[in-house]
């Protein structure tokens, strides 16, 4: 085994690119050899992917706008309800008139746990894609925070919502519209 | 900026969805490296992760050849194809161990669960607020740094040092002392 073992340092600029293209080669061809140093390689390339998700679910304001202190009871009524999904939409507007919200984990929602766009049947207003169901209790907590991530209310089984925990620029009024209890519906 | 560049990889979507291959061949630039690193990252080895990456893009290539793409939303469709890729390879390597000799192989050789979806989550709920939190605490500018070079539409770290004024090479280290900071605080995490 002639080339030298990998150092965290070396590891982490292969995974970063920032190796020059032979020395690149060579980093590779030790993990072949090596296994503890293939470990290491795996750890930083694991450690980025870790990284990538830590990224790119930041609640940066720029990329996630939150609509502000949600405060309420759980007596919340059906056009309370109404208010607050057409609050999401706003939210939703105003991320998708940006740039995709969260970049790396599109199509979650539409892919992965059991999730059920609801039909609000509230005629005038555009929200009937902004609440979700998430019925399949091994998925639920999953289910609720990608929902919550997208500013998507979220019905589950024991009949409750739960709308995104975001503080917000959406321009309405602070406080207007609130819910950071679980509500039923 | 971000509109720009994100419509700039809208388009080249929509020419290499056409068959456009100079588009193709700019968004394959842009996204083997991830490719490869999440490759790597599931324990996949270097050769072979290069060569499940090239087989990512010539299956996601012949699928728009044969019109069934309809939709191409990258890296997170190459991550997946590569998920599936990885998976059937530790699925062939399991059947060749005739012995059953799986649980001894090395962890990071041990089979890909194929339902696993390259969406996985690799953070729990408190890792993520302790990543976070951590990133919350350094300066502005290294935080805006990371999250443009790391936030998975791989801008490039050339771009990104034209975007915020410095070098590649202090963007660069920039990022690996955020990298630092942020190992420290996942590893805390598993010690507590
Ligand atoms: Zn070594």
């Amino acid at each position: 085994m002639l080339k030298p073992h990998l150092t965290r340092d070396s590891a982490e600029q292969y995974i970063l690119g920032a190796l020059a293209p032979e020395k690149a080669a060579a980093l590779e061809a030790h993990t072949l050899e090596c296994e503890p140093c293939a470990v290491l390689l795996q750890e930083e390339a694991l450690l980025s992917e870790q990284l990538t998700e830590a990224a790119s679910t930041f609640p940066q304001e720029e990329r996630v706008i939150r609509p502000a202190a949600w405060h309420a009871r759980r007596a919340v009524t059906g056009a309370a309800i109404a208010a607050l999904a057409a609050a999401a939409s706003l939210a939703l507007v105003l991320l998708t008139g940006d740039k995709a919200p969260h970049p790396s984990l599109p199509d979650s929602l539409d892919s992965r746990p059991p999730m059920v766009a609801v039909d609000l049947d509230d005629g005038d207003s555009p929200t009937k894609t902004n609440v979700v169901a998430c019925p399949d209790l091994a998925t639920q907590d999953f289910c609720t925070r990608k929902a919550a991530e997208r500013g998507l209310l979220v019905m589950n089984p024991g009949g409750t919502a739960e709308v995104p925990r975001y503080e917000a620029h959406t321009g309405l009024p602070e406080g207007a519209l609130s819910a950071r209890q679980p509500v039923s519906l | 900026m971000e509109a720009s560049r994100g419509t700039d990889e809208e388009s080249l979507s929509r020419k290499a969805l056409a068959g456009d291959r100079g588009a193709w061949d700019a968004l394959v630039a842009r996204h083997h490296r991830r490719v490869v690193v999440s490759l790597l990252a599931r324990g996949v080895r270097v050769d072979r992760a290069h060569e499940l990456a090239q087989e990512t893009w010539a299956r996601l290539i012949q699928q728009q050849q044969r019109g069934l793409l309809t939709e191409l939303r990258l890296p997170n469709l190459a991550l997946t194809q590569a998920a599936f890729l990885a998976a059937d390879d530790a699925r062939r390597v399991r059947r060749e161990s005739i012995s059953g000799a799986v649980e001894e192989l090395p962890e990071r050789q041990h089979p890909v669960d194929p339902s696993v979806s390259a969406e996985r989550r690799l953070l729990s709920e408190e890792q993520l607020s302790r990543a976070h939190a951590a990133l919350a605490q350094v300066s502005p500018s290294a935080r805006s740094v990371f999250l443009l070079a790391c936030d998975g539409q791989e801008l490039p770290h050339a771009e990104v040092a034209a975007k915020v004024g410095l070098s590649v090479q202090r963007v660069r280290q920039i990022l690996c002392e955020v990298r630092k900071k942020l190992r420290t605080a996942l590893e805390e995490e598993t010690h507590a």
